[in-house]
């Protein structure tokens, strides 16, 4: 810990402030933050130590840039949960293992229940609610809906998120390959067939 | 007044005359020729908008202002009485807001599994709740354990239960003089075993008469739930009022639970409340100790508590399908008419008292049958009521008997032989829609430079899901024209809520998007639980009675303002229109604009009891097409057609996914699923989902749903469930396809690699007796 890190830049990559948090090593004595994270008495020579008590967090979900207070040791899922109000996101495994709790981050899926929420300052983070409201809709909630692609409903929201993401990277997916972009989302219900036709839906349209 | 009609009763071109009583008020039942507008139609879920959008409020997502969290300190020994529990040190961390003990709340002192609860803190946040779980000081009186059926059946295997409760018991022909989950009264019980000692010898004469005799011995293992919204409820008390947002597939039952004068909280008013729940599979009947747990924690703490399981008590504690050793015998004559089946079977209740039996005598005439079933005490997770309880299991063994003994009879195919074993009315025309939608008799690849051998199986279904009384239904028809129907039964994912709402349209003459649908509050008319597959069937009813009569009232409206007949009158597509079909002029909205009260609000119950109707049974048939790698042992699902009846269809989009469901799971159980115990420290090793296989989309076979709506006419809306009947046959299936591909049997599930290898292999060996030289299994 008595390594100076690097001047930070303006407006930290997620990259960059791993590299920092990996060189301070111990889990909640942070050596690198970007300044929303900051404690107080935060220099940039010292460590800064956080927590375990709750500090503020910035964070842009959905478009919106909002500050939250928190432990530094809650995880995203339970930030935009019981924080934010955004319950979407489903704690179901809370181990990586289901995809209930997939949320975008700068685009890309991942499991926010495996993520601690200042490891997503600084990015772009999109939950089911940033996808389309009931009112609107995206094309692949509304093909979703009249696919059935859902039962019970409680997987629905991960499933649309790497839906989303996954027509975002590929417009066309073949069945296959729509197979594979989910396969890190568990349906209990099954109601994986379904799902894979509300893509199939989506892409032969041309829509998102 | 009861009226008699005659109605057509059947499906296809099987139709026949029914005189049915009238009961009750009751209506008639739709008729083949009648043109309906919403049912039969493949309509979007009611709640799918807000389920896609992440604003459906579970149980898991309530958040009342103050709200805390609770949670359980599990036994880590699966056999132990619980000595003393010291809470001084926890209740002193910070944020501890209540505790309670597991022995002094629910005056049991015995943890027989490895999660048993032992004890339950509410905490301001969870960490401080976890935290505070590390200081309780529990003091256990360790015994020797049992987690396998095997372990237990063993001579002076150590105890499972307590006092003279025995490891080993017979569960059916049922013991008589047993009392309370302990064991027969051997006096009374003679009468049973002299009756089985004749029962054996009858068929032991005609096993022994038969042409051909084959036997098997089969296991299935342990499959947890596993209902993606844990089990649980977010409790808060209101003015002595106690308000649950529970997860649960019994909101009535779960309140029940909560104000019985022989339960742990006896509020002397409970609101359960569950619009959206996440799963249940025949898990989530009871509040079960974490119910009554949050119920206790929020009273003490004076807060709303968020008591939900986490994911290892979930799947420790809330449930599981018992798994099954089975050893059957059959005897066949040459004409393929079975003669007799004998049939013991061994299952665990786990460390809870019943539903360890397997279904395996309930699909296809027998013959005579022998049948000896025992409960097996395990110190695992009770098992619960799991999707077509026993049916999996039991078709698992019999199905692979029916092909073994097909396969002895030289030259009888397996469709055939079961046809001919076969009177169910409706399944014996649904076994060529299987046959010809898998290919059954296309050519089979046989290896080669793939070494993959492809093959074909079939198993059938069986359900009982008219529904009966326990359900009434509120219409309510406002004088600005919306229309609301109101039952505080639950929707878990099956399409409750929709169908309600369709059966209600349909009868009100006006599209689904005019009628809103409120469900999931005990404060809303008595509606049944989500069991058995009856939830519809006992639903629907009462749903159309209550539109039938609303309606009714409105059109008396309508007549008495216009000077009308009344009994001309009737509402088509939103509008009023006369006996002839010709139009009134008048809008159903113009209709509700001519009351001179607010609003019409029929309360109906359904009649109690359903007429005799076509059949008294769905049926149902699976094929399955699988791959198997003979070098690597892997199995792959690549096609399940599954044949499936319902009685009369009102959404056969909603139908075909609970279909699909049913086989995911089947197939699923059949391949991946298995809960694994640790020998050495009787410790569940997969109680999450990572080790815990759920079958992935990768892994998920192309399933072609076949559904036949029939006209059964036991009900007003002829509905039978279909939650539970399409699970059944699935893993048979698989295991009969799995045989036709390697040329020998699996005689146990999972079907893993391993197994599929030893099989494999095994096959040199010289056959065990009573099979006929170049027979096939
Ligand atoms: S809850 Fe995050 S992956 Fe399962
Ligand atoms: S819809 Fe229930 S878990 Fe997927």
């Amino acid at each position: 810990m008595d390594k100076k890190p690097e001047e930070p830049p303006e407006g930290v990559s997620r990259r960059h402030f791993l590299k920092g948090a990996g060189a301070a090593a111990a889990a909640v004595s942070v050596a690198q933050l970007p300044s929303e994270v900051q404690g107080s008495n935060g220099t940039e020579d010292e460590p800064t130590i956080l927590g375990p008590g709750p500090v503020p967090i910035q964070l842009r979900i959905n478009g919106v840039d909002g500050q939250t207070e928190a432990a530094p040791s809650t995880t995203l899922l339970d930030l935009l949960r019981d924080h934010q109000g955004l319950t979407g996101a489903k704690r179901v495994c809370d181990r990586g293992s289901c995809g209930a709790c997939t949320v975008l981050l700068d685009g890309r899926t991942v499991d926010s229940c495996s993520m601690l929420a200042i490891d997503a300052v600084g990015s772009e983070i999109t939950t089911v609610e940033g996808i389309g409201t009931p009112e609107n809709l995206s094309d692949l909630q509304q093909a979703f809906i009249e696919k059935d692609a859902l039962q019970c409903g409680f997987c629905t929201p991960g499933m649309v998120v790497s839906c989303t993401a996954l027509l975002k990277e590929n417009p066309s997916p073949d069945r296959e390959q729509i197979r594979r972009g989910i396969s890190g989302n568990i349906c209990r219900c099954g109601t994986y067939q379904n799902i894979i036709e509300a893509v199939e839906h989506v892409s032969r349209k041309g829509g998102k | 007044m009861a009226e008699e009609i005659t109605i057509k009763v059947g499906f296809g071109d099987h139709f026949r005359d029914l005189t049915v009583r009238l009961q009750d008020g009751d209506i008639a039942p739709w008729q083949p020729d009648q043109q309906l507008d919403v049912v039969g139609k493949r309509l979007p879920r009611l709640d799918a908008v807000a389920k896609v959008t992440g604003t459906a409020k579970f149980a898991q997502d309530q958040n009342p202002a103050g709200m805390i969290h609770g949670r359980i300190l599990r036994s880590p020994h699966p056999n132990a009485d619980i000595r003393s529990v010291d809470l001084s040190a926890a209740k002193a961390m910070p944020g501890v807001r209540a505790v309670l003990t597991v022995p002094e709340v629910f005056e049991d002192s015995s943890a027989r599994f490895a999660g048993a609860e032992i004890a339950a803190i509410a905490a301001d946040t969870e960490q401080q709740a976890d935290a505070a779980m590390r200081a309780i000081q529990v003091e256990y009186d360790i015994k020797d354990f049992c987690v396998t059926i095997d372990t237990s059946m063993e001579d002076g295997a150590p105890q499972v239960g307590r006092g003279d409760q025995k490891n080993v018991q017979r569960v059916s022909p049922r013991s008589r003089g047993r009392r309370r989950g302990g064991n027969a009264n051997p006096g009374a019980d003679q009468q049973v075993l002299d009756r089985m000692a004749a029962r054996e010898k009858e068929v032991s004469a005609l096993l022994a008469a038969s042409d051909v005799v084959v036997e098997g011995t089969f296991r299935t293992q342990v499959q947890t739930h596993a209902p993606f919204e844990t089990h649980g409820a977010v409790c808060s008390w209101e003015d002595g009022q106690l308000v649950c947002w529970a997860s649960t597939q019994a909101t009535f039952g779960f309140r029940g639970e909560l104000t019985s004068n022989w339960g742990q909280v006896k509020a002397s008013e409970c609101r359960v409340l569950s619009e959206y729940v996440g799963g249940g599979f025949g898990s989530k009947f009871s509040a079960g100790r974490e119910g009554v747990i949050g119920a206790l924690l929020a009273k003490e703490a004076g807060v709303p508590v968020k008591m939900m399981l986490d994911r290892s008590g979930e799947q420790t504690s809330a449930g599981n399908r018992p798994d099954a050793l089975q050893k059957m015998r059959m005897g066949v004559n040459k004409d393929g008419v079975i003669q007799a089946l004998q049939i013991r079977s061994w299952g665990t209740p786990g460390s809870g008292t019943g539903g360890a039996g397997a279904h395996n005598d309930g699909i296809y005439k027998l013959g005579e049958v022998d049948k000896v079933e025992y409960g097996v005490r395990t110190n695992c997770g009770g098992a619960r009521a799991h999707r077509a309880p026993g049916w999996p299991q039991g078709s698992f063994a019999l199905e692979q008997m029916m092909d073994m003994a097909a396969h002895s009879l030289d030259g009888i195919d397996p469709i055939e032989f079961r046809k001919k074993n076969d009177d169910h009315p409706i399944r014996v025309a649904e076994y060529d829609i299987a046959k010809e939608r898998i290919g059954w008799n296309k050519a089979r690849v046989r290896g080669g430079a793939s070494n993959i051998c492809t093959g074909v199986g079939i198993a059938s279904n069986l359900w009982f899901s008219a529904g009966g009384g326990g359900a009434s239904a509120l219409v309510r028809i406002s004088k600005d024209g919306s229309v609301e129907i109101r039952n505080g039964a639950q929707d878990i994912g099956t399409g409750t809520r929709t169908v309600m709402g369709m059966v209600a349209a349909e009868e009100l003459g006006i599209p689904l998007d005019m009628v809103s649908t409120r469900i999931g509050d005990t404060n809303d008319p008595q509606g049944p639980m989500s069991g058995g597959s009856t939830t519809i069937g006992t639903l629907t009813p009462a749903a159309r009675l209550a539109a039938h009569y609303a309606k009714k009232e409105l059109l008396a409206v309508v007549a008495d303002r216009k000077g009308w007949d009344p009994t001309d009158l009737d509402i088509r597509k939103a509008r009023v229109i006369r006996n002839d079909g010709s139009d009134t002029g008048l809008s159903f909205h113009d209709a509700c604009q001519l009351m001179d009260d607010d609003a019409i609000e029929v309360l109906k119950a359904r009649p109690r009891r359903n007429y005799a109707g076509f059949s008294d049974t769905n049926a149902g048939v699976q094929a399955a097409e699988v791959e198997v790698d003979m070098e690597t042992g892997v199995v792959r699902v690549k096609k399940v057609v599954a044949v499936a009846d319902a009685g009369k269809l009102i959404n056969p989009m909603t139908a075909e996914s609970q279909v699909r469901g049913g086989v995911i799971q089947g197939v699923s159980y059949a391949l991946t699923e298995r809960r694994i115990m640790d020998r050495h420290k009787g410790r569940m090793l997969n109680d999450d989902l990572e080790n815990y296989k759920i079958l992935g989309s990768l892994d998920c076979p192309e399933i072609d749903v076949v559904l036949v709506d029939v006209y059964n006419g036991k009900s007003n809306t002829q509905v039978m469930g279909l939650g539970e009947p399409p699970i059944v046959a699935t893993a048979a299936a698989v295991a009969n396809a799995v045989a036709d591909a390697i040329g020998t049997r699996v005689f146990e599930i999972p079907i893993t690699p391993k197994k599929v290898l030893e099989a494999i292999a095994s096959k040199k060996a010289p056959d065990p007796g009573g099979k006929k030289k170049g027979a096939r299994l």
